[in-house]
């Protein structure tokens, strides 16, 4: 009995003083860790919608199934220049997290992927500015080929992953349409109808 | 001085963790479609083996024996966790590059394998110097198996092109497959060079 309380105790103190340890780090990494991740979205925006200068987020009621994030818009001095849209796709490993620059009449400025979790080696390349530049200059709904793409609204898969190539295409096709259709950007201002 | 160099040949050549002793597998087999994958799982486990040895050493005459696996995994697991926490507030570049790792590296089975072999058992340096060696060893085995999957799976090594684009990329060495092909057929030219040494001896 005095044995199993020794050894209770000494278990105890050593997942006491990690856990102290651990709160203390938690409490001190907290603030740098919201500003990298601010940060880090602040940049991304900055290069999918170069054009602007100031972002400022949107409040859109969007449909329920809708896969889109936030709604960011960019402007440039106090003219608005398009948006920044963060929408996240089912993937062939889960949600890929890709941040959309469109201009206000609808055509693509720049694509890039925060996170995903596809195979290595093959949906991974989605990331690659290789497949995103694609994107770059595009309008319209947008559909993935396996061959060099022909026509204007067609996007090259990678090799081996065209399910990825499919799902990202699939997530900027409802920042398209959003952008498109739902959105009035008349007078500078921002109006959205889903109706 | 001699000890510590026994230590790290040991690691990395002698006892090596993949090769040699065929543990922490797992990672080695998931991680290693390309070189740089390889390089950095291995240094990220090599900070944490090296600290987990240290404070076991330190702690080796605190800790009873009939506790010391739970004492370890906590021990560990709370290592693990510093570092993630610290890459992420401070050095989020190399974050966002070993993020998917880093919770990998708690299960990684070669942590507790030295922690309850050698640091248990040993002086500080000797231990601290074990884990260096042991995560070198580890750095090296996952960073060749890399190279080779990438080469022969992208063309590739360390994201620069080195065969010529008329090569066509066997995607098998990138998937699942080409990391048991590249381990057993690395394994095997190894053992083939130790026993054709031992022959000689």
């Amino acid at each position: 009995m005095k044995e199993i309380l020794k050894l209770g105790f000494i278990l105890f103190l050593i997942t006491a003083v990690s856990a102290g340890l651990l709160g203390f780090a938690n409490e001190m990494t907290k603030e740098p860790i919201a500003k990298q991740v601010q940060q880090t979205k602040e940049e991304a925006m900055k290069q999918t919608l170069p054009e602007a200068d100031k972002y400022e987020g949107v409040e859109v009621d969007l449909p329920e199934e809708s896969s889109i994030l936030e709604v960011n818009a960019g402007y440039k001095g106090d003219t608005l220049e398009g948006f920044a849209v963060k929408v996240a796709p089912k993937g062939f490993g889960g949600a890929i997290e890709i941040m959309v620059g469109v201009s206000k009449d609808g055509i693509l400025q720049g694509v890039k992927i925060l996170s995903h979790s596809e195979t290595p080696g093959l949906g991974a390349n989605a990331e690659s500015p290789a497949f995103t530049s694609q994107y770059e200059g595009k309008s319209g709904q947008l559909k993935v080929v396996k061959t060099t793409p022909g026509a204007e609204d067609e996007i090259q898969a990678i090799t081996g992953a065209t399910i990825t190539s499919k799902a990202v295409t699939t997530g900027i096709n409802e920042v398209l349409n959003l952008i498109e259709h739902r959105v009035d950007t008349d007078n500078n201002e921002i109006i959205f109808d889903f109706n | 001085m001699k000890k510590i160099i026994e230590r790290l040949t040991n690691g990395i050549i002698v006892e090596n963790p993949t090769f040699v002793q065929v543990i922490g597998m797992c990672p080695t087999l998931a991680v290693t479609t390309g070189a740089e994958n390889g390089i950095g799982m291995g240094l990220a486990t090599t900070a944490v083996l090296v600290g987990s040895n240290l404070f076991i050493s330190l702690l080796r005459k605190f800790i009873p024996s009939k506790i010391r696996i739970p004492a370890y995994v906590v021990i560990i697991a709370s290592l693990v966790t510093l570092i993630e926490f610290t890459l992420k507030a401070y050095v989020p570049g190399l974050y966002s590059q070993l993020g998917l790792f880093i919770p990998l590296i708690v299960v990684n089975c070669i942590i507790l394998a030295r922690a309850e072999a050698y640091a248990s058992k040993n002086k500080l340096l000797p231990s601290i110097m074990d884990g260096l060696g042991m995560g070198l060893g580890f750095t090296l085995a996952l960073t060749t198996i890399g190279a080779v999957r990438e080469i022969l799976g992208a063309g590739k090594i360390f994201g620069v092109q080195v065969l010529p684009s008329s090569y066509q990329p066997a995607l098998i060495m990138i998937l699942a497959p080409g990391a048991f092909f590249t381990l057993g057929i690395l394994m095997a030219i190894l053992n083939h060079v130790r026993s054709k040494k031992m022959k000689k001896a």
